[in-house]
Protein backbone atom coordinates (compact mmCIF):
# COMPACT_ATOMS: atom_id res chain seq x y z
CA UNK A 1 0.00 0.00 0.00
CA UNK A 2 1.00 3.17 -0.93
CA UNK A 3 2.32 5.41 2.11
CA UNK A 4 0.23 8.51 2.69
CA UNK A 5 0.69 11.82 1.33
CA UNK A 6 1.17 14.89 3.80
CA UNK A 7 -2.51 16.01 2.95
CA UNK A 8 -3.98 12.60 4.21
CA UNK A 9 -1.86 13.24 6.54
CA UNK A 10 -3.45 16.10 7.85
CA UNK A 11 -6.63 15.40 7.15
CA UNK A 12 -5.71 12.78 9.90
CA UNK A 13 -4.01 14.99 12.00
CA UNK A 14 -7.64 17.03 11.73
CA UNK A 15 -9.79 14.17 12.65
CA UNK A 16 -7.63 13.76 16.12
CA UNK A 17 -7.56 17.67 17.16
CA UNK A 18 -11.39 17.74 16.43
CA UNK A 19 -11.79 14.57 18.65
CA UNK A 20 -9.47 15.96 21.20
CA UNK A 21 -12.04 19.21 21.50
CA UNK A 22 -14.93 17.44 21.51
CA UNK A 23 -13.78 14.80 24.47
CA UNK A 24 -12.46 18.26 26.29
CA UNK A 25 -15.80 19.70 26.42
CA UNK A 26 -17.43 16.32 27.67
CA UNK A 27 -14.78 16.58 29.74
CA UNK A 28 -15.53 20.10 31.10
CA UNK A 29 -19.78 19.37 31.62
CA UNK A 30 -18.56 16.36 33.39
CA UNK A 31 -16.76 17.67 35.97
CA UNK A 32 -19.04 20.94 36.15
CA UNK A 33 -21.56 18.45 36.63
CA UNK A 34 -19.77 16.40 39.52
CA UNK A 35 -18.02 19.08 41.46
CA UNK A 36 -20.38 22.03 41.08
CA UNK A 37 -22.78 22.20 44.35
CA UNK A 38 -24.89 23.58 43.83
CA UNK A 39 -25.50 23.15 40.15
CA UNK A 40 -24.17 25.49 37.54
CA UNK A 41 -27.15 27.97 36.52
CA UNK A 42 -28.59 26.82 33.14
CA UNK A 43 -27.49 29.15 30.96
CA UNK A 44 -23.67 27.63 31.54
CA UNK A 45 -25.23 24.37 31.17
CA UNK A 46 -26.56 25.34 27.98
CA UNK A 47 -23.92 26.84 26.46
CA UNK A 48 -21.78 23.90 27.22
CA UNK A 49 -23.82 21.76 25.68
CA UNK A 50 -24.07 24.06 22.03
CA UNK A 51 -20.42 23.65 22.61
CA UNK A 52 -20.78 20.35 22.87
CA UNK A 53 -23.12 20.06 20.12
CA UNK A 54 -20.67 22.34 17.85
CA UNK A 55 -17.83 19.99 18.42
CA UNK A 56 -19.66 17.01 17.28
CA UNK A 57 -20.82 18.84 14.29
CA UNK A 58 -17.56 20.03 13.56
CA UNK A 59 -16.73 15.76 13.74
CA UNK A 60 -19.54 14.24 11.81
CA UNK A 61 -18.83 16.84 8.96
CA UNK A 62 -15.27 16.23 8.88
CA UNK A 63 -15.66 12.52 9.43
CA UNK A 64 -17.90 12.56 6.47
CA UNK A 65 -15.51 14.89 4.65
CA UNK A 66 -13.19 12.50 4.23
CA UNK A 67 -15.02 9.31 4.48
CA UNK A 68 -13.08 8.37 1.22
CA UNK A 69 -9.46 8.25 3.15
CA UNK A 70 -10.77 7.11 6.38
CA UNK A 71 -12.32 4.12 5.23
CA UNK A 72 -9.51 3.26 3.16
CA UNK A 73 -6.76 4.00 5.62
CA UNK A 74 -5.59 0.57 7.29
CA UNK A 75 -3.41 0.94 10.29
CA UNK A 76 -0.77 -1.69 11.83
CA UNK A 77 1.71 -1.65 13.96
CA UNK A 78 5.08 -0.26 12.48
CA UNK A 79 8.31 -2.88 13.23
CA UNK A 80 10.00 -0.32 15.54
CA UNK A 81 7.08 -0.68 17.60
CA UNK A 82 7.83 -2.06 20.93
CA UNK A 83 5.05 -5.04 20.59
CA UNK A 84 5.91 -7.16 23.57
CA UNK A 85 5.99 -4.32 26.44
CA UNK A 86 3.00 -2.33 25.69
CA UNK A 87 0.94 -5.32 24.29
CA UNK A 88 -2.35 -3.86 26.05
CA UNK A 89 -1.91 0.00 24.49
CA UNK A 90 -1.22 -2.09 20.73
CA UNK A 91 -4.99 -4.13 21.28
CA UNK A 92 -6.44 -1.10 22.24
CA UNK A 93 -4.94 0.82 19.44
CA UNK A 94 -5.82 -2.27 16.64
CA UNK A 95 -9.27 -2.89 17.65
CA UNK A 96 -11.48 -3.24 14.89
CA UNK A 97 -14.37 -3.49 17.13
CA UNK A 98 -16.27 -1.03 19.15
CA UNK A 99 -15.71 -1.55 22.89
CA UNK A 100 -19.64 -3.71 24.21
CA UNK A 101 -20.55 -0.58 26.15
CA UNK A 102 -20.03 2.23 23.33
CA UNK A 103 -22.05 -1.03 21.01
CA UNK A 104 -24.46 -0.41 22.93
CA UNK A 105 -24.75 3.29 23.61
CA UNK A 106 -24.43 3.47 19.42
CA UNK A 107 -27.07 0.78 19.08
CA UNK A 108 -29.24 3.18 21.43
CA UNK A 109 -28.59 6.12 19.51
CA UNK A 110 -29.89 4.53 16.41
CA UNK A 111 -33.15 3.32 17.69
CA UNK A 112 -34.01 6.79 18.94
CA UNK A 113 -32.54 8.07 15.52
CA UNK A 114 -35.13 5.73 13.36
CA UNK A 115 -37.70 6.20 15.79
CA UNK A 116 -38.19 10.32 16.44
CA UNK A 117 -37.72 10.94 12.31
CA UNK A 118 -39.56 9.15 10.06
CA UNK A 119 -37.04 10.03 6.89
CA UNK A 120 -34.36 8.93 9.21
CA UNK A 121 -33.49 5.71 6.68
CA UNK A 122 -32.99 8.26 4.33
CA UNK A 123 -29.85 9.25 6.24
CA UNK A 124 -29.09 5.48 7.28
CA UNK A 125 -26.13 5.20 4.74
CA UNK A 126 -24.18 8.36 5.24
CA UNK A 127 -23.36 9.28 8.84
CA UNK A 128 -26.38 11.42 10.26
CA UNK A 129 -25.79 15.14 11.19
CA UNK A 130 -27.03 15.66 14.45
CA UNK A 131 -28.26 19.25 13.26
CA UNK A 132 -30.19 17.55 10.36
CA UNK A 133 -31.60 15.17 12.57
CA UNK A 134 -32.92 17.95 14.61
CA UNK A 135 -34.35 19.40 12.30
CA UNK A 136 -36.13 16.59 10.76
CA UNK A 137 -37.99 15.09 13.89
CA UNK A 138 -40.95 17.08 13.85
CA UNK A 139 -43.27 14.56 15.64
CA UNK A 140 -46.91 14.89 14.55
CA UNK A 141 -48.70 15.94 17.64
CA UNK A 142 -51.72 13.32 18.70
CA UNK A 143 -55.24 14.56 19.38
CA UNK A 144 -55.10 14.69 23.34
CA UNK A 145 -51.82 16.41 22.91
CA UNK A 146 -53.06 18.85 21.00
CA UNK A 147 -55.92 19.71 23.18
CA UNK A 148 -53.90 19.79 25.67
CA UNK A 149 -52.22 22.84 23.84
CA UNK A 150 -54.96 24.55 23.30
CA UNK A 151 -56.41 24.32 26.20
CA UNK A 152 -53.18 26.25 27.52
CA UNK A 153 -51.82 28.15 25.09
CA UNK A 154 -54.60 31.22 25.96
CA UNK A 155 -54.53 31.32 29.44
CA UNK A 156 -50.67 31.38 29.52
CA UNK A 157 -51.29 34.03 26.72
CA UNK A 158 -53.55 36.21 28.61
CA UNK A 159 -51.36 35.78 31.64
CA UNK A 160 -48.59 37.30 29.78
CA UNK A 161 -50.34 39.85 28.58
CA UNK A 162 -51.45 41.38 31.63
CA UNK A 163 -47.99 41.73 32.71
CA UNK A 164 -47.53 44.48 30.45
CA UNK A 165 -48.89 48.06 30.33
CA UNK A 166 -50.16 48.39 26.86
CA UNK A 167 -50.24 50.83 24.87
CA UNK A 168 -48.20 52.33 21.88
CA UNK A 169 -45.87 50.24 18.85
CA UNK A 170 -42.90 49.17 21.43
CA UNK A 171 -42.28 47.82 24.58
CA UNK A 172 -40.00 49.53 27.40
CA UNK A 173 -37.09 47.20 26.42
CA UNK A 174 -37.67 47.75 22.70
CA UNK A 175 -37.65 51.79 23.28
CA UNK A 176 -34.55 51.52 25.82
CA UNK A 177 -32.64 49.94 23.47
CA UNK A 178 -33.23 52.03 20.81
CA UNK A 179 -36.76 51.66 18.41
CA UNK A 180 -34.75 52.04 15.07
CA UNK A 181 -33.29 48.19 16.17
CA UNK A 182 -36.36 47.05 16.25
CA UNK A 183 -37.64 43.94 13.58
CA UNK A 184 -41.16 45.00 13.62
CA UNK A 185 -41.29 42.91 9.98
CA UNK A 186 -43.62 45.65 8.53
CA UNK A 187 -43.21 47.77 5.54
CA UNK A 188 -45.27 50.53 7.24
CA UNK A 189 -42.92 52.62 9.54
CA UNK A 190 -44.54 52.82 12.97
CA UNK A 191 -44.63 55.76 14.49
CA UNK A 192 -43.98 56.67 17.92
CA UNK A 193 -46.71 58.45 19.58
CA UNK A 194 -45.38 58.36 22.99
CA UNK A 195 -42.79 60.66 22.33
CA UNK A 196 -45.08 63.66 21.59
CA UNK A 197 -47.73 63.23 24.35
CA UNK A 198 -45.81 65.05 26.96
CA UNK A 199 -46.85 68.03 25.95
CA UNK A 200 -50.05 70.44 27.33
CA UNK A 201 -48.85 70.06 30.98
CA UNK A 202 -50.25 72.86 32.30
CA UNK A 203 -50.56 76.71 31.03
CA UNK A 204 -49.90 78.27 33.98
CA UNK A 205 -47.73 80.88 33.11
CA UNK A 206 -49.13 82.09 29.74
CA UNK A 207 -47.67 84.26 27.49
CA UNK A 208 -43.89 82.92 27.84
CA UNK A 209 -42.46 80.31 25.61
CA UNK A 210 -42.39 76.98 27.42
CA UNK A 211 -38.83 76.30 27.31
CA UNK A 212 -38.11 72.67 26.25
CA UNK A 213 -35.49 70.53 28.68
CA UNK A 214 -33.02 69.69 26.63
CA UNK A 215 -29.76 68.40 27.17
CA UNK A 216 -30.45 67.21 30.47
CA UNK A 217 -30.28 63.91 32.34
CA UNK A 218 -30.39 62.05 35.28
CA UNK A 219 -27.38 60.60 36.25
CA UNK A 220 -27.77 56.82 37.72
CA UNK A 221 -26.14 57.72 41.02
CA UNK A 222 -29.05 60.45 41.33
CA UNK A 223 -28.67 64.34 40.66
CA UNK A 224 -28.81 65.54 36.97
CA UNK A 225 -25.70 65.97 34.76
CA UNK A 226 -25.93 68.30 31.65
CA UNK A 227 -24.69 67.27 28.39
CA UNK A 228 -21.71 68.38 27.31
CA UNK A 229 -22.21 71.76 24.42
CA UNK A 230 -23.17 70.12 21.21
CA UNK A 231 -20.56 70.27 18.36
CA UNK A 232 -22.03 73.78 16.86
CA UNK A 233 -21.74 74.66 12.92
CA UNK A 234 -21.41 78.32 13.59
CA UNK A 235 -19.38 78.11 16.99
CA UNK A 236 -17.53 81.73 17.60
CA UNK A 237 -15.52 82.02 20.30
CA UNK A 238 -15.99 85.06 21.99
CA UNK A 239 -13.10 88.50 21.46
CA UNK A 240 -13.32 90.33 24.04
CA UNK A 241 -12.21 88.49 27.20
CA UNK A 242 -14.67 88.11 30.67
CA UNK A 243 -12.40 90.71 32.59
CA UNK A 244 -12.47 93.33 29.60
CA UNK A 245 -16.42 92.70 29.88
CA UNK A 246 -16.74 93.22 33.49
CA UNK A 247 -14.07 95.87 33.53
CA UNK A 248 -16.15 98.12 31.34
CA UNK A 249 -19.35 96.88 32.96
CA UNK A 250 -17.69 98.21 36.38
CA UNK A 251 -15.91 101.79 35.30
CA UNK A 252 -17.02 102.31 31.73
CA UNK A 253 -13.29 101.80 30.48
CA UNK A 254 -13.90 100.28 26.75
CA UNK A 255 -11.92 97.09 26.26
CA UNK B 1 -23.96 92.99 52.78
CA UNK B 2 -21.82 90.42 50.77
CA UNK B 3 -21.79 89.30 47.79
CA UNK B 4 -20.22 85.65 46.51
CA UNK B 5 -19.76 85.68 43.07
CA UNK B 6 -18.91 83.24 40.19
CA UNK B 7 -18.77 84.15 36.56
CA UNK B 8 -18.45 81.94 33.27
CA UNK B 9 -17.77 83.54 29.46
CA UNK B 10 -21.03 81.68 27.30
CA UNK B 11 -20.49 81.90 23.56
CA UNK B 12 -23.61 83.05 21.62
CA UNK B 13 -23.88 79.67 20.32
CA UNK B 14 -24.02 78.18 23.37
CA UNK B 15 -26.91 80.56 24.84
CA UNK B 16 -29.90 79.08 24.08
CA UNK B 17 -28.97 75.60 25.00
CA UNK B 18 -27.91 77.16 28.45
CA UNK B 19 -31.12 78.76 28.70
CA UNK B 20 -32.81 76.24 28.51
CA UNK B 21 -30.45 73.64 30.85
CA UNK B 22 -30.65 76.46 33.09
CA UNK B 23 -34.48 76.60 32.74
CA UNK B 24 -34.39 72.54 33.63
CA UNK B 25 -31.98 73.20 36.62
CA UNK B 26 -33.58 75.91 38.46
CA UNK B 27 -37.57 74.18 37.07
CA UNK B 28 -38.61 78.14 36.22
CA UNK B 29 -38.80 79.85 32.73
CA UNK B 30 -36.47 82.73 32.00
CA UNK B 31 -37.56 86.26 33.83
CA UNK B 32 -35.83 88.17 30.86
CA UNK B 33 -34.25 91.32 32.17
CA UNK B 34 -33.35 94.77 30.82
CA UNK B 35 -31.57 97.25 33.02
CA UNK B 36 -30.43 101.04 32.04
CA UNK B 37 -26.85 101.09 33.85
CA UNK B 38 -25.38 104.29 34.59
CA UNK B 39 -21.82 104.32 35.94
CA UNK B 40 -20.97 107.88 38.08
CA UNK B 41 -17.49 108.29 39.34
CA UNK B 42 -16.74 110.04 42.71
CA UNK B 43 -15.39 113.59 41.71
CA UNK B 44 -14.51 115.05 44.89
CA UNK B 45 -12.63 114.02 48.75
CA UNK B 46 -15.32 112.83 50.61
CA UNK B 47 -16.36 114.86 53.27
CA UNK B 48 -17.04 117.81 51.54
CA UNK B 49 -20.66 117.62 50.74
CA UNK B 50 -22.38 119.80 53.00
CA UNK B 51 -26.01 119.61 52.45
CA UNK B 52 -28.04 118.49 49.19
CA UNK B 53 -27.63 121.25 46.26
CA UNK B 54 -30.01 121.45 43.87
CA UNK B 55 -31.53 118.80 41.55
CA UNK B 56 -35.26 117.92 41.40
CA UNK B 57 -35.61 117.11 44.74
CA UNK B 58 -38.31 114.15 44.70
CA UNK B 59 -36.15 112.47 47.82
CA UNK B 60 -39.45 112.12 49.85
CA UNK B 61 -40.02 109.15 48.17
CA UNK B 62 -36.88 107.16 49.03
CA UNK B 63 -37.11 106.50 52.83
CA UNK B 64 -34.87 107.99 55.40
CA UNK B 65 -33.22 104.91 56.60
CA UNK B 66 -32.45 104.67 52.76
CA UNK B 67 -31.00 108.28 52.37
CA UNK B 68 -28.90 107.29 55.22
CA UNK B 69 -27.55 104.19 53.49
CA UNK B 70 -27.03 106.47 50.78
CA UNK B 71 -25.16 108.96 52.26
CA UNK B 72 -22.63 106.69 54.10
CA UNK B 73 -21.88 104.74 50.98
CA UNK B 74 -21.16 107.81 48.67
CA UNK B 75 -19.35 109.02 51.60
CA UNK B 76 -17.13 106.16 52.30
CA UNK B 77 -13.92 107.15 49.61
CA UNK B 78 -13.43 107.18 46.04
CA UNK B 79 -15.80 104.77 43.90
CA UNK B 80 -17.08 104.15 40.95
CA UNK B 81 -20.90 103.16 41.28
CA UNK B 82 -24.10 101.86 39.07
CA UNK B 83 -27.20 103.49 38.74
CA UNK B 84 -29.77 100.74 37.68
CA UNK B 85 -32.97 101.31 35.99
CA UNK B 86 -35.18 98.23 35.20
CA UNK B 87 -36.71 98.92 31.52
CA UNK B 88 -38.75 97.23 29.48
CA UNK B 89 -38.78 96.25 25.73
CA UNK B 90 -41.77 98.50 25.39
CA UNK B 91 -39.65 101.40 26.73
CA UNK B 92 -37.87 101.42 23.82
CA UNK B 93 -38.43 103.52 20.21
CA UNK B 94 -40.56 101.34 17.87
CA UNK B 95 -38.90 100.72 14.72
CA UNK B 96 -39.97 101.64 11.41
CA UNK B 97 -39.85 98.24 10.52
CA UNK B 98 -41.31 95.21 11.35
CA UNK B 99 -40.56 94.28 14.86
CA UNK B 100 -39.83 90.67 13.96
CA UNK B 101 -36.29 89.57 14.84
CA UNK B 102 -34.79 87.54 11.59
CA UNK B 103 -32.61 85.27 13.99
CA UNK B 104 -35.22 84.99 16.39
CA UNK B 105 -33.33 85.94 19.31
CA UNK B 106 -34.26 84.64 22.90
CA UNK B 107 -34.10 88.33 23.74
CA UNK B 108 -37.31 89.27 21.66
CA UNK B 109 -39.44 85.98 22.88
CA UNK B 110 -43.11 87.06 23.34
CA UNK B 111 -42.83 90.65 21.33
CA UNK B 112 -42.39 89.48 18.03
CA UNK B 113 -45.78 89.90 16.72
CA UNK B 114 -45.36 92.14 13.41
CA UNK B 115 -46.58 95.74 14.55
CA UNK B 116 -47.82 98.05 11.36
CA UNK B 117 -44.88 100.65 11.18
CA UNK B 118 -45.85 103.73 13.27
CA UNK B 119 -45.49 106.53 11.37
CA UNK B 120 -44.65 108.78 14.55
CA UNK B 121 -43.34 107.71 17.79
CA UNK B 122 -46.04 109.84 19.73
CA UNK B 123 -48.56 107.58 18.13
CA UNK B 124 -47.13 104.52 19.52
CA UNK B 125 -49.13 103.12 22.62
CA UNK B 126 -46.26 103.64 24.92
CA UNK B 127 -43.69 106.20 25.13
CA UNK B 128 -40.45 106.11 27.62
CA UNK B 129 -41.15 108.57 30.66
CA UNK B 130 -37.55 109.44 31.79
CA UNK B 131 -39.16 111.26 34.70
CA UNK B 132 -40.83 108.18 35.42
CA UNK B 133 -37.89 105.67 35.21
CA UNK B 134 -37.28 104.37 38.48
CA UNK B 135 -33.32 103.83 40.20
CA UNK B 136 -31.46 101.89 42.31
CA UNK B 137 -28.60 102.85 43.50
CA UNK B 138 -25.62 99.47 43.55
CA UNK B 139 -22.47 100.32 45.11
CA UNK B 140 -20.15 97.39 45.23
CA UNK B 141 -16.54 97.69 46.16
CA UNK B 142 -13.26 96.20 44.91
CA UNK B 143 -13.23 92.28 46.05
CA UNK B 144 -11.61 91.11 49.13
CA UNK B 145 -7.94 90.37 48.34
CA UNK B 146 -5.92 87.22 49.42
CA UNK B 147 -9.01 84.94 50.01
CA UNK B 148 -8.24 81.31 49.56
CA UNK B 149 -11.89 80.48 48.83
CA UNK B 150 -12.45 80.02 45.11
CA UNK B 151 -15.27 82.74 44.72
CA UNK B 152 -15.51 86.18 44.04
CA UNK B 153 -16.22 88.11 47.59
CA UNK B 154 -17.29 91.95 48.07
CA UNK B 155 -18.80 94.31 49.88
CA UNK B 156 -21.99 95.31 48.44
CA UNK B 157 -24.74 97.52 49.20
CA UNK B 158 -28.06 98.74 47.08
CA UNK B 159 -30.33 101.40 47.74
CA UNK B 160 -33.97 103.27 45.89
CA UNK B 161 -33.09 106.52 44.30
CA UNK B 162 -35.80 109.00 43.26
CA UNK B 163 -37.54 108.55 40.46
CA UNK B 164 -36.44 110.36 36.88
CA UNK B 165 -33.55 112.66 36.76
CA UNK B 166 -30.74 111.20 38.76
CA UNK B 167 -28.26 112.91 37.36
CA UNK B 168 -28.37 116.25 39.50
CA UNK B 169 -28.78 114.33 42.92
CA UNK B 170 -25.40 112.21 41.61
CA UNK B 171 -23.97 115.67 40.94
CA UNK B 172 -25.01 116.56 44.31
CA UNK B 173 -23.68 113.79 46.34
CA UNK B 174 -20.33 114.25 44.28
CA UNK B 175 -20.90 111.41 41.33
CA UNK B 176 -20.00 112.50 37.69
CA UNK B 177 -22.05 111.02 34.89
CA UNK B 178 -19.28 108.67 33.01
CA UNK B 179 -21.23 106.32 30.51
CA UNK B 180 -24.22 104.24 30.22
CA UNK B 181 -25.11 100.92 28.60
CA UNK B 182 -28.01 98.36 28.40
CA UNK B 183 -27.84 94.95 30.28
CA UNK B 184 -30.12 92.05 28.85
CA UNK B 185 -30.58 89.02 29.98
CA UNK B 186 -32.15 86.39 31.80
CA UNK B 187 -32.80 85.73 35.70
CA UNK B 188 -33.02 82.38 37.07
CA UNK B 189 -33.47 81.52 40.62
CA UNK B 190 -32.14 78.52 41.95
CA UNK B 191 -31.98 78.33 45.47
CA UNK B 192 -30.39 80.87 47.22
CA UNK B 193 -28.39 81.34 43.78
CA UNK B 194 -29.12 84.34 41.44
CA UNK B 195 -28.21 83.07 37.66
CA UNK B 196 -27.67 86.32 35.29
CA UNK B 197 -26.96 85.09 32.24
CA UNK B 198 -26.95 88.00 30.44
CA UNK B 199 -24.49 90.80 28.01
CA UNK B 200 -24.08 94.38 27.42
CA UNK B 201 -25.25 96.30 24.94
CA UNK B 202 -24.33 99.49 23.69
CA UNK B 203 -26.25 102.52 22.39
CA UNK B 204 -25.92 103.44 18.56
CA UNK B 205 -23.03 105.19 17.94
CA UNK B 206 -22.70 108.36 15.38
CA UNK B 207 -23.83 111.00 17.95
CA UNK B 208 -21.51 112.62 19.79
CA UNK B 209 -21.52 110.56 23.39
CA UNK B 210 -23.66 112.41 26.06
CA UNK B 211 -22.81 113.85 29.13
CA UNK B 212 -25.61 112.87 30.92
CA UNK B 213 -28.09 110.19 30.82
CA UNK B 214 -30.67 109.94 28.17
CA UNK B 215 -34.04 110.89 28.19
CA UNK B 216 -34.82 108.72 25.61
CA UNK B 217 -34.35 105.05 24.15
CA UNK B 218 -33.56 104.20 20.68
CA UNK B 219 -34.91 100.77 19.21
CA UNK B 220 -33.64 98.28 20.63
CA UNK B 221 -32.60 96.56 17.31
CA UNK B 222 -30.34 99.40 16.82
CA UNK B 223 -28.25 98.38 20.05
CA UNK B 224 -25.02 96.87 19.41
CA UNK B 225 -23.67 94.35 21.55
CA UNK B 226 -20.39 95.50 23.78
CA UNK B 227 -18.98 91.78 23.07
CA UNK B 228 -18.91 91.82 18.92
CA UNK B 229 -19.70 87.85 18.69
CA UNK B 230 -22.67 88.85 20.96
CA UNK B 231 -21.83 86.51 23.55
CA UNK B 232 -22.87 86.34 26.97
CA UNK B 233 -21.70 86.73 30.26
CA UNK B 234 -23.50 83.85 33.08
CA UNK B 235 -23.09 85.59 36.63
CA UNK B 236 -23.81 83.22 39.97
CA UNK B 237 -24.86 84.94 43.22
CA UNK B 238 -25.71 84.62 46.64
CA UNK B 239 -26.47 87.67 48.94
CA UNK B 240 -25.35 87.20 52.56
CA UNK B 241 -26.66 89.68 54.77
CA UNK B 242 -24.22 89.15 57.45
CA UNK B 243 -20.59 88.98 55.94
CA UNK B 244 -18.79 89.34 59.35
CA UNK B 245 -21.34 85.45 59.66
CA UNK B 246 -17.86 82.93 58.72
CA UNK B 247 -20.55 80.20 58.67
CA UNK B 248 -22.94 81.63 56.77
CA UNK B 249 -20.30 82.87 54.33
CA UNK B 250 -19.13 79.28 53.82
CA UNK B 251 -22.63 78.33 53.84
CA UNK B 252 -23.13 80.42 50.95
CA UNK B 253 -19.65 79.40 48.53
CA UNK B 254 -20.21 75.82 49.27
CA UNK B 255 -23.49 76.38 47.74
CA UNK B 256 -21.80 78.46 44.77
CA UNK B 257 -19.12 75.63 44.53
CA UNK B 258 -22.06 72.84 44.36
CA UNK B 259 -23.73 74.68 41.23
CA UNK B 260 -20.43 75.25 39.45
CA UNK B 261 -20.24 71.60 39.95
CA UNK B 262 -23.81 70.54 38.38
CA UNK B 263 -22.89 73.05 35.79
CA UNK B 264 -19.47 72.12 35.00
CA UNK B 265 -19.71 69.65 31.72
CA UNK B 266 -21.66 73.22 30.24
CA UNK B 267 -19.66 76.17 31.31
CA UNK B 268 -16.83 76.84 33.60
CA UNK B 269 -17.44 79.16 36.43
CA UNK B 270 -14.52 80.81 37.69
CA UNK B 271 -13.86 83.31 40.41
CA UNK B 272 -13.57 86.85 38.15
CA UNK B 273 -10.36 88.59 38.12
CA UNK B 274 -9.99 90.51 40.87
CA UNK B 275 -8.50 93.60 39.29
CA UNK B 276 -11.21 93.48 36.61
CA UNK B 277 -14.16 94.49 39.21
CA UNK B 278 -11.85 97.14 40.80
CA UNK B 279 -14.18 99.75 41.60
CA UNK B 280 -11.91 102.29 43.13
CA UNK B 281 -11.48 105.92 41.13
CA UNK B 282 -7.68 106.70 40.78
Amino acid sequence: MAPLTSEEYKVLEQSRQRLVQLTRSLGSLVSSLEQGDPLPPWSSLQSQASIISNNLISVTEHLSDHRDLLSSIVAYPGPEYPGRTQENMLQQLMRTKLDPRVEDWVARGRIAGTESSPSALDFSRTIPNPSAAVNTSTKQLTEPELKELWEWAPVEANQEARQRNWGGHYTLEEREAGIQNVVTGLRRQLEDDDASEDEDEGDEDEGEDEMEVVGVHRKSSGGIEFDIAPHHARAVEPVVPLDKILRYMTTGHMP
Amino acid sequence: MHELLLFASVPVHQHHGLLQQLAGLTAMQPRHALERRLIFKAFRKPGLITGRVGGSQDLQQASAGDLQRVNKMLNGGMFYTQVVGPVSNHDFAPTSKSVSTPDADTQMAGVDEPKPPAPAPSEAAHVYDYDQQTWKLEFRDIPEAATRSAVTTRVMASAALPRGDIEPSMNAWGYGFVTEYLVEGDVFIHNDIVIFLHRVLHYPTGEKEPREPRRNLPPLKKMAPLEKTGSYVLQASITVQDGSNQETMKTASQHLLGLREQLKSAVRLEPADRLSLDTRAK
